[in-house]
């Protein structure tokens, strides 16, 4: 009974599914390590989503899809970094509008490109990096059964993503770069006065905040569903911001809170097999990452420390 | 400079509002082009303008929404009437655009969607005049200008319930394994999608008792990986034979048995037309014949024959639900499945086997 659960795939599944979240939280984290509010993740990474679908029906390449994917990210998150760092706008409102923004652009680039709505026509995808053939039988075969599941049976983007959050931790606390990262979140006015541009570090962790939730959703459409539909997001960029908060706004904490979110929700369609053994609704199991959701950012963590100046507009002078 | 500023943004912003409302606005005019061409070719007056609400997952959901939209094209092509699309966003847009739609004369106004029954049973007594048809809509007490559409999905999934439980049996594709192991995917676990999984299990089990089948619901119509990852490890427990009933999430269910080799069942539409490069493991569809439903009750309204205050429901033998062909595997799958199907469908029609729903 508990062989039917736990598998591989559980822990491959798990994987999987935190790499969206995981990408977008990271990106969260670096935008709001800046001092700016980043709640368009979704809309960005719906964007990313729609416009490396479309790179790739046009090319048949995959990898300039990827591409498309991150220059659309950066591209509508430079709407938010201008309306927040240059116009001092509310970003929280800004962010909103970049969500409405992207889901009624993709919806409406969709009619007018492939002439009707809803999902697009598949795409050729990135497939796994590995294939490597299992040894012999017996222990052997059966170990490696669980070490070629678990971690070489990944697309590409999840193994970067797992590059990406240790790049940027190390960039964040070991670089003179970092450093004026975490500054611009705590206290501007400081970066000012050493002759920093806070508008340029702002500018600069917003864009890469778009490219990283553009990723995102390449990740959704390029690796692991081939096409696009509608609003294919589904809320994944709000988990992220709760796994930016749960890690604690750091890279590697951000990744880990997504590991967690991700394998919530692969433990709970493995539950649902068991449903002829555990007889309760399968609404409970789908409450699952929700209820631990609420459970982390509620006690289990402690105190979440935002950065100092979040969500506060710098004005020079 | 700060007053300056803040209007800057608001002229922004409120741009951005426009073109998110945009779709809405695109999203009508495939309703008006197919219009011009028989006004050019015959110019007389429409017999009635008739119109249907669409519910959130709106037209392009290759499920119940487009095929609405196809009864009332075909009525609009057939019997000479006017057609009009209003699409729901949110649920909260329900109630406006079937007043929208009303207060502008179209009837019947078909609601879409079983969501949309609360909305119906609100407005038709403020339209006593306009007509409506309710599609998945059950009234506990059906409003005397208002027609339930129901459908028996049961007896549908039925049949691909026998097809599934006699596939995993054999070995006519390289996809299936050898073990006695199915799966179904369903949307939302609401006595709706419940029909589905009830009738595809009987199905399979009145055929081959001793079938493993297992069910996962993925929560909503529309997350496509979600529906992957279902379809994976559905693919783990050596699942072999796939049936979805769950909108848009079936697509993702359709990746996972095209990257692991199992055979995939569509629901609603025949999907091997709707999903294209899906033929290699589309083995058939359910379908859910709204189109017919939507079009019939149209028929009725211009003959005056209009079933107000009833529930319609159509079963395999008003032809409302069925299976669609097998397309790429019609030479695959053996005659006796075919003639298996065949016998569980007359059986049906004849009332010797009644397919539970719950």
């Amino acid at each position: 009974m508990l062989g039917d659960i736990i598998t591989p795939d559980l822990f491959a599944s798990a994987l999987r599914m935190a790499t969206p979240l995981a990408l977008a939280a990271i990106g969260g984290t670096l935008c709001e390590r800046s001092g700016v509010v980043n709640i368009a993740l979704e809309g960005i990474m719906l964007t990313g989503a729609f416009f490396g679908t479309a790179a790739v029906l046009a090319t048949g390449n995959p990898w300039i899809g990827v591409g498309a994917a991150m220059l659309a990210g950066v591209a509508i998150s430079a709407i938010h970094a201008f309306a927040s760092v240059n116009l001092r706008a509310d970003q929280v409102v800004s962010g909103t509008a970049i969500n409405l923004l992207a889901l009624g652009v993709t919806g409406f680039l969709m009619e007018l490109w492939y002439g009707h709505p809803g999902t697009t026509a598949s795409i050729q995808v990135l497939r796994p990096i590995f294939s490597f053939s299992s040894p012999g039988g017996g222990f052997l075969a059966e170990a490696w059964r669980w070490v070629n599941g678990i971690v070489f049976s990944h697309t590409p983007i999840v193994y970067i993503t797992i590059i990406i959050a240790v790049v940027a931790q190390w960039a964040m606390y070991r670089t003179k770069w970092g450093l004026h990262l975490r500054a611009l979140g705590e206290h501007p006015r400081a970066v000012d006065t050493v002759g920093v541009s806070v508008y340029r570090g702002r500018w600069v962790a917003v864009l890469m905040s778009g490219a990283l939730a553009g990723l995102a959703g390449a990740n959704l459409t390029i690796e692991q569903v081939g096409s696009f539909t509608e609003n294919m997001t589904n809320g994944r960029g709000f988990i992220a911001l709760a796994a930016n908060i749960f890690g604690r706004w750091t890279p590697v904490g951000s990744y880990l809170a997504s590991l967690l979110f991700g394998f919530a929700d692969a433990l709970q369609i493995k539950l649902q097999i068991l449903r002829d053994v555990i007889t309760v609704p399968p609404q409970f199991f789908l409450m699952l990452p929700y209820v631990l959701t609420v459970v982390v950012l509620a006690g289990v963590i402690g105190r979440a420390v935002a950065p100092a100046a979040v969500g506060e507009p710098y004005k020079k002078g | 400079m700060n007053s300056k500023m803040s209007k800057l943004v608001a002229v922004l912003l409120a741009l951005m509002l426009v073109v998110a409302f945009l779709p809405a606005c695109a999203q009508e005019e495939p309703a008006e082009e197919p219009a011009e061409e028989p006004v050019t070719e015959e110019p007389v007056e429409p017999v009635l303008k008739t119109a249907m609400v669409t519910d959130v997952g709106g037209l392009g959901d290759k499920s119940f929404n487009d095929l609405a939209y196809e009864g009332l094209k075909k009525a609009e092509a057939d019997l000479n009437v006017e057609i009009q699309v209003l699409e729901s966003k949110e649920i909260t847009d329900y109630e406006s655009n079937i007043d929208q739609l009303a207060s502008a004369g179209y009837s019947p106004i078909f609601a879409v969607g079983f969501l949309m029954t609360d909305a119906v049973a609100k407005m038709a007594p403020e339209y006593p005049d306009t007509q409506f048809g309710g599609v998945d809509e059950f009234f506990e007490e059906v409003p005397p200008n208002v027609v339930g559409l129901l459908f028996k999905e049961q007896e549908g999934s039925y049949l691909a319930g026998v097809v599934a439980g006699l596939a995993t049996l054999d070995t006519f594709d390289d996809k299936l394994n050898g073990d006695n192991v199915i799966g179904f995917v369903g949307g939302m676990d609401i006595p709706l999608i419940k029909k589905f999984e009830v009738g595809f299990t009987a199905g399979a089990k009145a055929v081959n008792p001793d079938v493993k089948v297992i069910a996962l619901y993925a929560g909503n119509f529309t997350d496509q990986a979600k529906g992957k990852e279902l379809g994976l490890s559905l693919i783990e427990q050596k699942a072999d034979v796939i049936y979805a009933a769950a909108g848009a999430v079936g697509s993702g269910t359709i990746q996972a048995c095209q990257e692991r080799g199992a055979l995939f069942i569509g629901v609603d539409a025949d999907q091997y037309l709707t999903v294209p490069g899906s033929g290699d493991v589309m083995l058939t569809s359910m379908m859910k014949r709204v189109d017919v439903a939507v079009y019939d009750t149209i028929k009725a309204v211009i003959d005056g024959s209009f079933p107000g205050g009833e529930l319609q429901v159509f079963g395999l033998a008003e032809g409302g639900v069925d299976l669609a062909p097998y397309h790429d595997f019609e030479d695959k799958v053996p005659q006796a499945i075919k003639d298996a199907v065949e016998k569980a469908r007359a059986d049906i029609i004849a009332g010797t086997i009644v397919v539970p729903e719950s």
